[in-house]
């Protein structure tokens, strides 16, 4: 998950200001602004699609939209066809 | 140095780093044991939610101790997933403790719904929910255990040779923490080089930690964990190694497996190899519909929590993966924190739980971290190792010596951590990651090995160490990154190393050029070891002599 192209959309308006997704997060993507009670999506270009952040959201104020196509376990399928 | 940073001072008996399931329960375990212990936590995401034990499968392994004995099990595993290389009498407690560890979680508040499904000769498995480490770091603060999140530990503190803490620093603001400890225990998890999603952030990072500071790593060569994925959508096909089939539509699973398998086998990865080499890839997987680990069923209903999570992970990839073509995955796992049966490491004061250190406590053999090929024994290995050790530190820090921090030593450290933000132009973490990467995931260096391939990789990996103390950082996050970057080519480096000395082919370690298991040979543990900066590799004979289950034959 090095040069990942997934994106995050935030919608603020049903957003209570919980505090689960920045917590969800597991490598740092996700920050927390103290004063507007948001999230930052801080470092989105290493997201690794785990999606926990979305399931934490009680509001469905995340959706994780992965981008399949950048993705590569690095296999050299093509020496072998 | 171009900025200055605050600087924390803390002090505790006992400083336990990673706040995943094996770092809680070891917090726990030595509050119960020794409630007069302080105790601190430092995560350097969030506790409770940082680690894999909340995004896995939630597969709990279950021994049925009414009707079979430990040794039972001893005995199957040393002969069909160890491979005799195992520490049969740490195996054989770990299996003896498996009602009390479930007792003792559902004590700890943590969801363990009854629900057994068979997955092997022996065993069965539970669903836990995937709250788990929420429920452990509520626990924790019940019982008096300071947590400290979005701090990093970068290096460990020493003092005449015995642990004396660590120091870290804040990802959120650079603070630099200085712990004072009379024991530190590393639950940092296993090296994973950031491929795979649910495994990304085991980075190696406490392993680096240790390796730096002197201690012994054993069993790094046992560290690539590998399984088929969907080639389109990337998700997991547990159990799909039992139906693969190739283009001409022959059943290529019958070439390595008689009959179904609920384990997972660096086989079935040969296998898509051979396939592909010969010309007769693609591999397709002939299944039904699809079923993870951890969704739907019996087990989905019973894990509100957990549903939750795994409800997202198939949307829509169905549809992506028509063809069922698979390819494997590196998911890594390299777990080489050398500990004994107490979890203490070869430094006094050091411990280490959970994947940190799997293969280096000897208990499983010739396979790497859980998964491994017992699925299922990842979470309860980690509650076992933190049980273990979290009572083992309890004990320790009762007789042991006040320790002294050594301010020279100290500022080195400072100096080391944060020289990736001094630096004025470098290359970035991912520079060095994508040659890692290139060297570890495919499968013919890290699963299927030769020394022609092998020494190919060691070359390879020169061009990133030329790199390290070059990564430059812009802020701590990426300072973080650094860090890790140097742990990954280390683990890169251990691998490589021990796989090269290693003549012979065991369990999940597979080396073309040595097909066969050697026992008059190598039944033996290659340690790894950092000697004045050099990495130094010795054998160590395995005590089979002392355990009951022996090799059946010269390669058997």
């Amino acid at each position: 998950m090095l040069h990942t192209n997934n994106k995050i959309e935030y919608n603020p308006e049903n957003c209570v200001g919980c505090q689960l997704c920045y917590k969800a997060c597991f490598i740092d993507v996700i920050r927390w602004d103290a004063e507007k009670k948001q999230p930052i999506f801080k470092y989105v270009d290493e997201c690794a699609h785990c999606r926990y952040c979305q399931a934490m959201c009680k509001k469905g104020c995340i959706n994780v939209i992965i981008d399949y196509s950048a993705q590569s376990w690095r296999q050299s399928f093509d020496m072998y066809r | 140095m171009g900025q200055e940073f605050k600087e924390v001072r803390e002090s505790a008996d006992i400083l336990i780093v990673g706040g995943g399931i094996a770092g809680l329960v070891a917090a726990v375990s030595a509050k119960e044991k020794n409630p007069d212990a302080s105790v601190i936590v430092v995560e350097k995401q969030v506790c409770g939610y940082g680690g894999k034990a909340n995004k896995g499968g939630g597969v709990l392994q279950y021994f049925d101790l009414e009707h079979m004995k430990p040794e039972d099990f001893v005995e199957y595993h040393a002969h069909a997933v160890g491979c005799y290389l195992g520490d049969q009498e740490t195996m054989k407690k770990y299996v003896a403790m498996n009602n009390e560890m479930i007792d003792r979680l559902e004590g700890w508040g943590v969801v363990i719904p009854k629900v057994k499904m068979p997955t092997g000769p022996m065993t069965f498995m539970f669903g836990i929910d995937l709250d788990s480490c929420i429920k452990m770091t509520a626990q924790c603060r019940k019982n008096g255990v300071k947590l400290f999140d979005k701090v990093t530990v970068s290096d460990l503190l020493t003092d005449n040779g015995k642990i004396a803490g660590a120091v870290g620093y804040s990802l959120l603001d650079g603070t630099f923490y200085v712990f004072q400890a009379k024991a530190v225990m590393l639950a940092t998890g296993s090296q994973n080089y950031r491929v795979s999603e649910m495994w990304s952030n085991g980075r190696g990072d406490g392993i680096a930690a240790a390796y730096r500071a002197g201690a012994e790593m054993r069993n790094a060569e046992f560290g690539n964990f590998g399984q088929l994925f969907q080639k389109e959508s990337f998700h997991e096909c547990v159990f799909g190694e039992n139906n693969m089939y190739n283009k001409l539509g022959e059943n290529v699973t019958k070439n390595f497996r008689r009959f179904s398998e609920s384990d997972i086998s660096a086989t079935a990865i040969r296998e898509w190899y051979e396939q592909m080499s010969e010309g007769k890839g693609p591999i397709y997987l002939h299944i039904p519909k699809r079923g993870g680990a951890g969704g739907g069923g019996p087990m989905g209903d019973a894990r509100p929590y957990g549903q939750a999570f795994w409800s997202l992970q198939n949307l829509g990839e169905e549809e992506m993966d028509q063809e069922n073509e698979v390819v494997p995955g590196l998911v890594g796992e390299q777990s080489p924190i050398r500990v004994d049966g107490d979890m203490a490491a070869s430094i006094p004061g050091l411990f280490a739980a959970g994947d940190s250190c799997y293969c280096g406590s000897g208990a499983p053999g010739a396979v790497p971290a859980p998964p491994g090929r017992n699925r299922g024994s990842g979470i309860l290995n980690a509650v076992f190792a933190g049980i273990v050790g979290g009572e083992s530190m309890a004990e320790f820090v009762k007789t042991a010596a006040d320790v002294n921090v050594c301010e020279e030593q100290v500022a080195k450290l400072k100096a080391d951590a944060y020289q990736p933000l001094n630096l004025e132009e470098g290359v970035t973490a991912v520079d060095v990651i994508d040659i890692v990467q290139e060297i570890m995931c495919p499968c013919e260096n890290s699963i299927i090995m030769s020394q022609h391939r092998l020494d190919i990789c060691l070359r390879k990996l020169e061009k990133a160490k030329a790199l390290l103390g070059k990564i430059k950082a812009n802020d701590f996050h990426e300072m973080l990154g650094a860090h890790e970057a140097e742990a990954m080519v280390l683990s890169c480096e251990m691998h490589l190393k021990a796989a090269s000395m290693r003549h012979e082919s065991r369990g999940w370690f597979l080396r073309e050029d040595f097909p066969l298991m050697d026992n008059e040979n190598w039944l033996k543990w290659i340690i790894v070891k950092n000697v004045d900066g050099e990495m130094t590799l010795t054998t160590e004979d395995v005590p089979i002599d002392k355990y009951p289950v022996k090799p059946l034959g010269p390669h058997s």
